[in-house]
């Protein structure tokens, strides 16, 4: 069994992966614009979400109007409201139905976004569903199937099955930065998932026997058809497209300025990959810290305050660092859709904070928004109160949907949101109306009981 | 290299034909951290065949006491911390009340880890280990904070611990009493509504994880359904939000002796960090738990203890904690049957003191233990502890003392895999399942992490495995006998076939495979003792080491 020596073979699949480089001048010619029937569509969606609930009522503000919505926010939150003058006061944002809002004004950045109308807010969006649990609100968002947890692939997973104006190869179509892959993107084995470029890499063992080793650790993984097999190429794959591509320093434009936070770092990471022209589509990652029980603070500082300027900042920074001219205006192709599983209670409890609620807003920021506020705004009067909770008056699936179609061209909402019925736009973002198709057109990855799934309850 | 096409989603066989190991491997992969050599020669010598060695060895582990774990001991007794003995009070006082700076701070916290480190890797009470994991991660806590880290050695030790395998009552009260558990999800400050006029009051976050997290699971949760609206109202089969209500009602003050608090609690100028019911701040008005009603006039110890009652005897409860159970000890689909007969053992025996005990026991001599394999893939502690133990790792698990540059180094490379102990922020405690792990970033931060540890320590030598040395004691020179000197003490068995080819290939990196190498040097050009350390670091990063 005497074979010859694989040494001098250089690191791993490289060469294959540089064979496929061709795909990335591809994105050169990729149409502009969302929607448009059979051209390929280069559209880049950013999903972030706000782990722990988000306390959207004092993100967008109820500031006055006919209503006595004001009136209600103020008797509600006698330590938590944000003022309407002042320091600290709230930021005018406008009117929707007969409340006017403000914004926190630790989202500055933001609220510029929003004057130049590239920032749409759909207020009491959420779930029909009455789930007030962290961990089903976000399973069920995630897996994008409200009261049904046992789906094997994420949302955005199945609009990678279903969009038919992809590239046929693309090098890096998805992105999730953090520590795992998030649920939107369950079952998805072509995300690249990392939470940190630098430390991305197969650099540690004796160093004269690393790139044999590597050569070697494929084989062991291309050995079997296993789950754990094909994961493991996978990581692989990621490993080297990010050493081809990626290793080296990286700049942000127009002056961008990130926080110097992990979530700033993850946004940061973003921009960088979608300037590879690798074809990225999809990133998601996340910011957590909102579940506020206790002594959230109000808008002269406080743990709330500060995930807000951390926020804004960085959406800011992105939006800022993408805004480039010609091939590097890349924010006429980017939406960003911010979202969490629930908003928190309408009164403070006693302790200075609030408990877990229900609608709360979506954020919708893109060169092609709309702008300006949306949704039915459900109001605050007690009898207009869930369970004195915000109501939730648009499904959280219409606003995802309305992306799709209008941004990334893909009307398969029957397989993307399986259940989902009734879908119009809202009109957040700009874009060409596609008839949603309902019927699902895979039936791959809908078995139960399947080993990629990993959103039983109670894990 | 495979198409890339955006929307492809590979073909999962979830039933490809594993072969299963022995069982001492499955048993020891399983139920402790990963076999070593030795391990599975005694689990062998136990009986005359699979299910009387997998019974005597199971029921020597669950009676841990009984143990010498004399090296273990040693070794913690060696490390030179100074927190582990310190009781709830000293620990408030010397890490809290006197404020030292931030490292002393969480010291208890830090050597609470080191002591799991040290444990998980070398306790020969190795299923007492797995399963305060799985009780740490069930009742989870995030330690490194303000009051919590200070705490950690309390919580760890005469919460968790205490109980493990004690009773799931006794312990969910010891969790509720917890102060790390109290200022984790804010029950300590969990009051009476009308005590400051507020319209809505009491701070369910406790209240609403405990009965999710803790016990009945969400599966069981009617969301804001009337209570009697419930199925089986007055003996509802789940909650509703108005039991969660009632619930965080129930536990008002119970809080603990923290300056914070003292306004409201005479009782707690103590300032010394023990638990206390807080009459004042206590909710007196009349409750409904789960169909049950508990009159007015009640104290906050009877209100407390009647909801806890009420839950851990719940046949939900028993159902949810069977089926995490089956999860962490089978696999990741554990069969209903099994799950069935377990929750009604843990509901059968709820007030019995070894209850955990006899449940743990009814599931791993289950047919359904003994005949799953590779549905679950290690996560990284377990491949962290694994390899640190099938190499036969000598790893200085201490603190501030010379090697502490090393136990940075390795944490700094595990928590890059995204499991760091005590470091899971949500109540919910880190995923227990395969396909939470199996993403690019884990995978390649343990792959790191395990060649990290094998490289050598900078003047030749191995730095924290045994891998030159125990080669050089063995009579294996040819790559192919050093391959198989080195399966069955990394993967408890000889592979045969192509993934063995491929490890001979690497060693013999061109040389015939048959002919003796020359690992007692390490010389330019063929780094023989490099490559050698090399190929136990490619075996730890291969599938075969990954499967539980």
């Amino acid at each position: 069994m005497f074979q010859p020596t694989r040494r001098g073979f250089v690191v791993g699949c490289s060469t294959a992966i540089a064979s496929l480089a061709g795909s990335r001048f591809n994105s050169f010619a990729f149409a502009q614009g969302g929607g448009n029937g059979g051209a390929v569509n280069d559209e880049i969606l950013v999903v972030l979400f706000l782990r722990g609930g988000q306390d959207g009522l004092n993100l967008i503000v109820p500031t006055g109007g006919a209503s006595n919505d004001r009136q209600h926010y103020e008797l509600a939150r006698p330590n938590l409201r944000v003022p309407l003058s002042g320091a600290g006061a709230a930021l005018p944002l406008g009117t929707l139905g007969a409340t006017t809002f403000g914004m926190h004004p630790g989202a500055a950045p933001l609220h510029e976004l929003f004057q130049d109308g590239k920032l749409s807010i759909v207020t009491a969006c959420g779930m029909a569903a009455n789930e007030r649990s962290h961990f089903d609100s976000m399973n069920w968002m995630e897996l994008g199937t409200p009261g049904v947890s046992n789906i094997t692939n994420g949302w955005l997973t199945r609009h990678f099955q279903s969009a038919d104006n992809l590239p046929s190869e693309i090098i890096m179509p998805s992105l999730a930065v953090g520590g795992t892959q998030t649920i939107s993107l369950l079952a998805s084995y072509d995300t690249i998932n990392l939470s940190s470029v630098d430390s991305f890499s197969l650099s540690t063992g004796p160093w004269a026997w690393r790139s044999p080793q590597r050569t070697a650790l494929r084989h062991l993984y291309a050995s079997g058809t296993s789950f754990l097999h094909q994961t493991g190429l996978q990581a692989l794959d990621a490993v080297d497209i990010i050493e081809l591509y990626a290793s080296g320093a990286y700049t942000p434009a127009n002056g961008a300025v990130y926080p110097q936070t992990w979530f700033g770092e993850n946004l940061r990471t973003i921009a960088q990959m979608t300037k590879l022209d690798l074809g990225l589509r999809v990133a998601t990652l996340d910011l957590g810290g909102w579940d506020t029980h206790e002594n959230q603070g109000n808008a002269g500082g406080g743990m709330y305050a500060g995930l807000v300027e951390e926020l804004a900042q960085g959406l800011g920074a992105l939006y800022t660092d993408l805004d480039g001219a010609g091939a590097a205006n890349y924010t006429q192709r980017l939406t960003v859709v911010v979202m969490s599983e629930f908003g928190r209670r309408v009164f403070e409890n006693a302790d200075s904070g609030t408990d877990h609620g229900h609608g709360n807003n979506m954020l919708v920021l893109s060169g092609n928004a709309t702008g300006g506020l949306h949704g039915t705004w459900p109001g605050l009067a007690d009898a207009q109160l869930n369970d004195g909770d915000v109501e939730v008056t648009t499904d959280f699936r219409r606003v995802l949907s309305e992306i799709l179609i209008r941004r990334l061209g893909n009307p398969h909402l029957g397989t993307v949101f399986p259940g989902y019925q009734a879908y119009s736009p809202i009109g957040v973002v700009s874009g060409v109306d596609l008839p949603p198709i309902g019927a699902d057109l895979f039936t791959d990855g809908f078995e139960s009981g399947d080993p990629g799934h990993w959103s039983a309850v109670g894990s | 290299m495979r198409g890339r096409h955006p929307g492809a989603t590979l073909e999962r066989t979830s039933s490809e034909a594993l072969t299963p190991p022995s069982m001492a491997v499955l048993a020891l992969t399983r139920l402790a951290f990963g076999p070593t050599s030795a391990e599975i020669a005694a689990f062998d010598a136990l009986g005359g065949s699979d299910l009387a060695r997998l019974t005597a060895w199971v029921d020597q582990q669950l009676n841990p006491a009984a143990i010498a774990d004399t090296a273990c001991n040693a070794r913690l007794a060696a490390s030179g911390f100074s927190t582990l003995g310190k009781t709830l009070t000293q620990l408030f006082t010397d890490h809290h009340v006197a404020d030292p700076e931030w490292y002393e701070r969480i010291r208890p916290a830090t050597e609470t880890e080191l002591a799991t480190w040290t444990r998980a890797v070398y306790s020969k009470r190795q299923l007492f280990e797995v399963m305060v994991d799985f009780w740490h991660n069930h009742f989870n806590v995030y330690a490194w904070e303000f009051i919590e880290a200070p705490l950690w050695v309390h919580h760890d030790r005469d919460v968790i611990r205490a109980n493990a395998l004690g009773n799931f009552r006794q312990m969910l009260e010891a969790v509720v009493k917890s102060p790390a558990m109290l200022i984790y999800l804010d029950n300590y400050i969990n009051f009476a509504a009308e005590l400051d006029g507020d319209p809505v009051g009491s701070n369910e976050n406790f209240a609403r994880e405990m009965i999710e997290l803790h016990c009945l699971g969400a599966e069981n949760s009617h969301g804001n359904l009337p209570r009697e609206q419930v199925p089986g109202y007055p003996n509802p089969t789940g909650y509703c939000q108005q039991d969660v209500v009632d619930v965080a009602r129930a536990l008002t003050g119970w809080t603990f002796a923290i300056d914070w608090v003292q306004w409201d609690c005479p009782e707690g100028l103590d300032n010394d960090g023990h638990f206390f019911y807080c009459e004042e701040m206590h909710d007196t008005l009349p409750k409904q738990v789960l169909g049950t009603t508990i009159p007015g006039g009640g104290t906050a110890a009877s209100d407390g203890h009647a909801v806890l009652d009420r839950l851990a005897s719940h046949p939900a409860a028993g159902r949810f904690i069977a089926r995490k159970l089956c999860r962490r000890l089978v696999g990741d689909f554990p069969p209903q049957s099994l799950v069935d007969s377990a929750a009604a053992l843990f509901t059968a025996q709820w007030q019995a003191p070894d209850q955990i005990r006899q449940v743990v026991r009814h599931i791993v001599l289950s047919n359904e233990f003994r005949t799953t394999w590779g549905e679950k893939v290690k996560r990284p502690f377990e491949i962290a502890a694994s390899a640190l133990r099938a190499g036969g790792a000598n790893f200085p698990f201490t603190t501030f003392v010379a090697d502490e540059d090393a136990v940075n180094s390795f944490h700094w490379y595990f928590e890059a895999g995204g499991q760091a102990l005590f470091s899971w922020h949500p109540p919910n405690g880190y995923p227990d399942v395969r396909g939470a792990w199996q993403s690019a970033n884990p995978r390649v931060a343990l792959w790191r992490l395990v060649n990290w540890l094998v490289e050598e320590d900078g003047a030749g030598n191995d730095r924290f495995l045994d891998i030159v040395g125990a080669t050089l004691a063995s009579p294996a020179r040819s790559a192919t006998a050093i391959v198989d000197f080195w399966m069955p003490r990394i993967y408890g068995r000889a592979l045969a076939g192509a993934d063995r080819d491929e490890l001979i290939d690497f060693m013999a990196a061109g040389h015939n495979p048959t002919f003796a190498l020359p690992i007692d040097t390490n010389d330019w050009p063929d780094y023989t003792q490099d490559r050698l350390r090399t190929l136990v670091g490619l075996m730890f990063m291969s599938p075969e080491f990954l499967w539980r």
